[in-house]
């Protein structure tokens, strides 16, 4: 079957069926893009279902079997240094924000329970205004990120 | 705080007690709008006919135990809010939930905590669903029973401090 265009293919990451269902609403509602989900129980189930379709991870910190800190940072060794990875988590620590961005990888962090305005400022700078994913220089996304982080933590 | 003497300790420590109830407080009226009150002296023994979210902050040497207490009506209440529709109180989605917010209690308890020196991390929760439970701390370990309770929400947080083993 043939995707629709301008489908952003969204993987959400969280051993809480009602907050992966939290998750895709509060994303739905925002409409900064079109999205299709693809969910995964906890990070090992994640890297099963990883492939490169997916564009952007939402992902739960604490899961048995496998973190969401170690699924980002095992994306990150196989080379995606691109697809921004969004922490959703209740870990609310200074020390945890720090691993999950610079341990991890990840891009944002976003501290539950959020809100739909939280989950908009970690997001909206990675898509246009059509709701397409934008891909931009590494380094600029990585230093912007890092205080962007801080802030809706 | 100084935790090097808990075998001593009877009580725990009121520092640490201020934090979570602050964290409480917080975690609720930002998942519902609603800010719950500390009931103050309202220590019930009366059997609880709801929901029972269990959560652990710990470190190598000490463990604060979280059980939330939370009768049906409110379970009920927090799934309207938190997701929009009402759960059925029996579902598996219902202990999904209470599990979540354990969990979500639990990273804001650890950062809290972390403030007045008790630095740990939180377990996986656990969730367990019945009528006339009744709480036991085996052997006795510091123990404090907190209730809260708002225009829509009654619940009960017990936290208990232990030597990790």
């Amino acid at each position: 079957m043939e995707q629709a265009m301008g489908k952003i293919k969204a993987m959400v990451v969280d051993d809480s069926k009602i907050m992966r269902s939290a998750v895709k609403r509060a994303l739905n509602q925002l409409m900064v893009a079109d999205f299709e989900f693809v969910e995964a129980m906890d990070g090992e189930d994640a890297l099963g279902k990883f492939n490169n379709e997916i564009e952007i991870l939402f992902v739960d910190w604490n899961m048995p079997n496998m973190t969401g800190v170690e699924f980002a940072k095992a994306v990150r060794d196989k080379g995606n240094d691109q697809i921004p990875i969004i922490m959703v988590t209740a870990e609310k620590s200074m020390g945890k924000v720090d691993k999950a961005l610079n341990e991890g990888g990840a891009n944002e962090y976003v501290t539950k329970p959020f809100t739909a305005d939280k989950m908009h400022k970690a997001i909206s700078d990675y898509f246009d205004d059509d709701g397409n994913l934008i891909t931009g220089d590494e380094d600029d996304n990585e230093s912007k990120s890092f205080f962007k982080g801080i802030l809706n933590s | 705080m100084n935790l090097d003497n808990l075998y001593e300790l009877n009580q725990i420590p009121e520092e640490m007690i201020g934090k979570v109830r602050e964290s409480v407080m917080n975690t609720f009226g930002s998942m519902t709008g609603e800010v719950p009150s500390y009931i103050e002296n309202a220590s019930s023994d009366d059997p609880l006919n709801g929901i029972v979210g269990n959560v652990t902050v710990f470190n190598s040497d000490h463990t604060l135990s979280l059980m939330l207490a939370i009768p049906r009506e409110t379970a009920v209440y927090l799934s309207e809010v938190f997701i929009g529709m009402e759960l059925p109180f029996e579902s598996d989605d219902m202990g999904d939930l209470i599990g979540e917010i354990s969990n979500i209690l639990a990273g804001d308890v650890a950062a809290n905590v972390e403030k007045v020196g008790f630095r740990g991390q939180s377990s996986l929760p656990t969730a367990m669903r019945g009528s006339d439970l009744m709480l036991f701390m085996p052997n006795k370990p510091p123990t404090e029973k907190m209730k809260f309770s708002s225009p829509n929400m009654e619940f009960w947080l017990t936290m208990v401090l232990s030597e990790s083993k």
